[in-house]
Formats: C-alpha cells, structure tokens, sequence
C-alpha cells in the first residue's frame, strides 16, 4: 500500500515541531507501577497504534496524555502548553489540552439522555462557545462524515455498537481537535461492526489527523499506522515503522507478544 | 348506615380544608426539600472539608431525629433563640429539612448510579465540573431517582399528620377537633384513614408501575 | 439544662427501647403469613394481603394509633396506650416486613429453588437448609433500617400518652417553658439509640456474608 511507503519517510525524518511530546512519563497506583518512563513524540499527521498484552500500560498512557489520569512523574507538552507531574494544571490548561485532543473510549460512553445530535453538538456550544444552530450544522456535517446523518434525531440506544462508536468519533471531532486518540475503539464489538468503525479510522487517517491507537486489531497496526509502539509491563519494548516491527521485531519481548498474537 | 354518612358528609367540607393543609405543607416542604436534598448530596461529596462537614451533620440529624421531634423543635424550640414561627412556617422548616436529609441519600445514590465513562467522557471533550454536572450527570441521575423521590413525597405526606402535634389544622387535627366535640372518634378517624388512603394507595400502585416500567427499560 | 431534666428524659428511654422491640416482634412474626398470601397461588389471598399492605402502609402510623386507642375503645375492648401503639406500629411493620422478605426473596436466584428441588429436597429442608439462611442474609439490612426508622416511629406514641422519650420531653418542654435544648436533647437520644442497630446490623452482615456467600 503507496500509504506505508510514503509514511516511513515520514517517521524517518524526524519532526522539528513535534505536536505532541511525552518526557518520562510515569503512573503509579499506590505502590502498583503501571507506567515507567515513557518518552514519546508524535509529529502531525502521524498515526502510531500502541499494541501489546492487557495490562501493559497502554490505556492508561492514552489517559495521561489527555489527563484522564494525571502522571505522577514526567511531562506532557501539547502545542505551547506543557503539564508537569505533580502540580495540577489549571482550568485553562486543561481547557487547551481537551480541546486539542479528542478522545474515543471503548465502550463509546455517549450521553444517553441525550440525542445523538445533541451528542455532537453539546461541547461545541458548552466548550467553544458555538450557538446552537452553528453547532448542529456542523454536527450534522460530522455525521454525515462517519455515514449517520439519518440517525441524527435518534437516541443513541437505538443505534448498534458500531454506530455508536462512529458517534462517538464525530462527537470527538466536534472540537476540531489535533490529535485524536482511540482506546481499544472495536474491542466491545463483534467483528463486523468493528469493520465499519475501522473504516471511518483510515479515511481520517488518510485525511491527514494526527492519531494515537489502542488496538489489539493487528492488520490496522500494520496496514494504516505509519508507527507501532509495543509496550509491556509499563514500558516501551519497541518500536519503529510499522512494517518493519509487525514483520521483524528486534526485542525478545515484542517477538513473544507478535508470535503469540499472529499464531491465533 | 344512612347516619355514619350523614355523618361524613356534614363534616366532609372540614375534613376536605383540613387535607388541603396537609398537601400544602407537604407541597411547600417538598418544593424546598428536594433542591436543599441536591445540594447537601453534592456537599457530602465536595472537596472542601467543612462544607463536607456541614453536610454530614445536616443530613445525619435530619435523618436521625424523629419526624416529629424536629417539629416541635421549631415549633417550640426556635422561639426560645428568638424565633418565633407560626405553625406553617414551622412545619415547612421541620419537613423539609427532613425532606433534604432522605431526598440527599436518594440523589447521591442516583448520582452513583451514573457510570463512571460519563464523566470522563463529558470531561475528555472539554466540559467544565458545572457543565458536566448540569448537561451529562444529574440529567441521568435525577432520572434514576424519580421513582424513590415519588415514593418518598408520599411518605411526607404521611408524615405531614405529625403536624398535629404543633397545632397545625391539617387532616388529623381536624379529625381529633370533630372527634373531640362530637365523641364519635372511630367514624371520622376511618374518613381521615379513607382520605389518606384515597391518595396514597393510588400513588403507590401508579410509582410501583412506573419502577417497573424504569427498570425494564434499564 | 438541669440533671433533672436530663432524668427525667432518659427515664423515657426504656420505655422506647420496648415498644419499639414489641412492635419489631410483632411485625416481624406476623410479616411471614402476610408475605406467604403476598406470594400465594390463590389470588383470593393475594389479593386480601396485597389489600392489607397497601391499606396500612397508606395510612399514617398517627391515625392508626388515634384509631385503635380512641376509637377501638368502645367499651367492648379497652387498650393501655402501651398496648395501642404497640399493636398499631406492629401491624405496619408487619407489612413492610412482608414486602422485604417479598423483596429478599426475588433476589435469590430461582436457580437455587430448583437445584435443592432437582436434588429432591423435601419443601421443608428447601426452605429451612437452602432459602431461609440466604433469605435472612439478604433481608437484613433492610429490616435493619426499617427497625431504625420504627424507633423513630415510636415517637408518635407520644400522642396518645406512652412515656417514651418524645412525651417526656414535650412534658419537660411545656413545664419548664424551653424547647430549644430539650427536643435538641430528644433528637439526640434517638440518634443515640439508633447507632447499636446499625452497627449490630453491620457486624451481623459482615459476619453472615463470610458464611453465607452470594
């Protein structure tokens, strides 16, 4: 796929501006250490999956990067804004942060008492300050975007898993974030609807969003990402061009974890 | 037969002013009640200690002492501070304070019920504490705890009889005057039963509906 | 506050602890046939006991104790106070307490009906060996709290003349012209009284779960 190839180039040289950059990141849970030392930069445009056993790590790393969890050690720098460990950010930086960086969960949490147009539209109105009718045309264009335009006046219970997680993606897009991260985004699908939630990943992917990938699904990692992360036990056991770490990966650690995934 | 109604009817229009009292105290109680019982729940949750403290106390007196205690508190307890009320405004006081106490335990186990991706999620697109508490938790929260607040203003109108005890010319005040003067206790007491019944049980059986109908759809 | 007055007020203590065991024994025996005709096959029975239930819980406990002490007594029968407002607070707990062990018996699995029927045990050791010991575990904390709310149920007693703490302090209150210190004190008690059933009741819970897991 001429996408690979030319993303390679991409990773190989490496970004003076990184959008996003993590120095040592840790978290701590009491005495459990779930993150160690992460350092990580994402230049834009880039689209990394983070893949390895449950428990790694890599959920959590997802939610320190929008402070979901706040790190207990290290630094995350967004743009101009950067979040020490330790202190807690301000109201305004955390403003900036959510707002350049939208996020997908797992189990979509989309608003149930709320219609899947007030999903989208809410933070537009609430966060950027959008009227309502500004804020429903542009949720409207969004739906259309991941195909459920018709949906629009529906509640989100009404929708199947897949649609809602597509929501869940317009709902994240709302905010014209820069980055975009996905938390295991099909892992509470059947396969067939996960099929649909992918799509609607690789066309922004190919539109150019700068994304970060939870995933157990291995052909995206290798076929849309332009860089794999492998983590285990807290840490980055490897990482490199997607090609080449899904087909020849160096460490002992991300051999076993590939050998036993592909073996399925 | 014929003289128990006659009875009834002669009264009926005493009676009828007496339980208009009561689901006015009740209403007005409620009416005050039931936003107090949302703020104490989110003060027993919030993060600054002495209005966390405040709350508690609050909440665990209100729920603790006897209905009627806190009446006669503020009605014959608050003159000696200064304050003296008439018996509505003491019953308003004492009832919905005790209205705030229970409705704080049934919203704060609403609030609990919200799954814990909500807040993140109203959180991870940017909204701030208010916004997400006003637009993404309390909606859901309130919605799960109508049913137990329905079940709960019938018990305060229930409750409301206790007024009695401060002179209040709600329902069975007006039952023991008539009782009083007329010594025929038993017939006006069943009215007063009759009445409280002719509202309650139907209350009960249409909240009990609405539960199942809440949680099939849960 | 005088020391008298304190007496005075705590010597109505027992006399709450009492009615509000009596109408606990009461309540709790007679919910069991109240909660059987609940869940009968007969829908005569049903029908009388869902009557019965809503009739009493939708009726304050005030005029159910001004019903049966002023208005029983018609010189037929002739009740003490105690008596009235025991066997008026005991019958409305007779009903709630059916509909907790209605509730405590939904929430146990049906599937452990039918494993001890499949095992062929006899409508007695089902009962006795399987159901009763879970029934009681998932009954009691909310036989618990009612059993709070009843203590201060019992207040309304005072109404009608039991010695029990809401009438000695109303008796303290209108001799002594103080309202403020004395219901304050009042409410006190009843909190102080109601702490020994929720900390009994969490301590048999805790026991009960280790023995009887869910």
């Amino acid at each position: 796929m001429s996408l690979n190839s030319s993303s390679i180039t991409q990773a190989d040289v490496a970004p003076k501006q990184p959008l996003l950059r993590l120095d040592a990141v840790g978290k701590t849970f009491g005495t459990h250490v779930v993150l160690e030392d992460i350092d990580l930069s994402l230049a834009a445009g880039e689209v990394v999956a983070i893949i390895g056993p449950s428990g790694s790590g890599k959920s959590t790393l997802l939610r320190c990067i929008n402070q979901l969890e706040p790190p207990t050690t290290g630094r995350v720098t967004i743009g101009d804004t950067t979040i020490e460990a330790g202190h807690t950010p301000t109201r305004r930086e955390l403003m900036v942060l959510r707002r350049s960086i939208g996020m997908v969960f797992q189990s979509f949490n989309l608003f149930p008492h709320l219609t899947v147009l007030r999903n989208v539209s809410l933070a537009q109105e609430r966060v950027m300050g959008r009227t309502r009718e500004q804020a429903d045309a542009v949720s409207m264009q969004l739906l259309a975007r991941v195909g459920l335009a018709d949906k629009a006046q529906q509640f989100p219970s009404r929708c199947s898993g897949g649609q809602q997680q597509r929501i869940a993606i317009a709902r994240a897009l709302a905010l014209d974030p820069q980055i975009m991260l996905f938390d295991e985004p099909t892992s509470a699908l059947d396969p067939e609807l996960g099929l649909e939630v992918l799509s609607v990943m690789r066309e922004l992917a190919e539109g150019g969003m700068t994304m970060i990938v939870v995933t157990h699904e291995m052909r995206f990692a290798e076929n849309v990402s332009d860089r794999v992360i492998i983590m285990a036990d807290g840490r980055i056991v490897e990482q490199g061009p997607s090609g080449t770490v899904m087909r020849n990966p160096q460490t002992e650690r991300a051999q076993r974890f590939l050998h036993a995934v592909k073996d399925r | 037969m014929n003289d128990l109604v006659d009875f009834w009817l002669e009264h009926l229009p005493a009676m009828l002013d007496g339980l208009m009292v009561s689901v006015q105290v009740t209403g007005v109680s409620l009416a005050i009640g039931v936003p107090l019982g949302l703020l104490l729940a989110l003060a027993v949750q919030s993060r600054s200690k002495p209005m966390r403290g405040i709350a508690i106390v609050v909440v665990e007196v209100g729920r603790g002492a006897p209905a009627l205690i806190l009446l006669q508190f503020t009605y014959f307890g608050l003159p000696n501070a200064g304050l003296s009320l008439d018996s509505f405004s003491s019953a308003v006081i004492a009832l919905a304070w005790c209205t705030g106490a229970y409705t704080s335990e049934i919203i704060r186990a609403g609030l609990e019920a919200v799954p814990h991706g909500q807040k993140e999620a109203a959180e991870a697109i940017g909204l701030n504490h208010l916004d997400a508490l006003r637009y993404v938790i309390l909606p859901q929260a309130l919605r799960v705890s109508v049913p137990a607040l329905l079940g709960f203003s019938i018990l305060m109108l229930q409750a409301s009889s206790l007024c009695f005890a401060i002179a209040l010319p709600e329902l069975v005040s007006q039952a023991y005057l008539i009782g009083s003067t007329t010594f025929r206790y038993m017939p006006i007491l069943v009215l007063a039963g009759l009445l409280y019944a002719a509202i309650c049980i139907p209350a009960t059986i249409a909240v009990s509906a609405l539960e199942r109908k809440l949680g099939a759809h849960a | 506050m005088t020391q008298d007055m304190l007496l005075t007020m705590v010597s109505g203590v027992p006399w709450t602890i009492a009615l509000t065991a009596v109408a606990l024994l009461i309540g709790v025996v007679l919910g069991i046939p109240l909660c059987a005709m609940r869940m009968s096959k007969l829908v005569v029975l049903r029908m009388v006991a869902n009557t019965l239930i809503l009739t009493l819980r939708a009726i304050p406990p005030i005029v159910w104790l001004f019903f049966i002490f002023f208005g029983l007594d018609t010189g037929y029968v002739s009740l003490n106070p105690f008596q009235a407002a025991a066997i008026g607070l005991g019958l409305i707990t007779a009903a709630n307490m059916a509909e907790i062990y209605r509730g405590a018996m939904s929430a146990i699995h049906s599937g452990q009906s039918e494993a001890s029927m499949a095992l062929g045990l006899s409508t007695y050791h089902r009962f006795f060996d399987v159901l009763g010991p879970q029934l009681f575990r998932v009954a009691l904390p909310s036989a618990a709290s009612y059993a709070i709310g009843l203590l201060k149920d019992s207040a309304i007693a005072s109404t009608i003349g039991v010695h029990e703490i809401a009438f000695e302090a109303s008796h303290v209150s209108q001799r002594t012209f103080r309202g403020l210190d004395v219901y304050a004190v009042a409410g006190l008690l009843y909190i102080l009284l109601s702490l020994p059933i929720a900390w009994a009741s969490r301590w048999a819970d805790l026991h009960l779960r280790a023995r009887v897991a869910r």
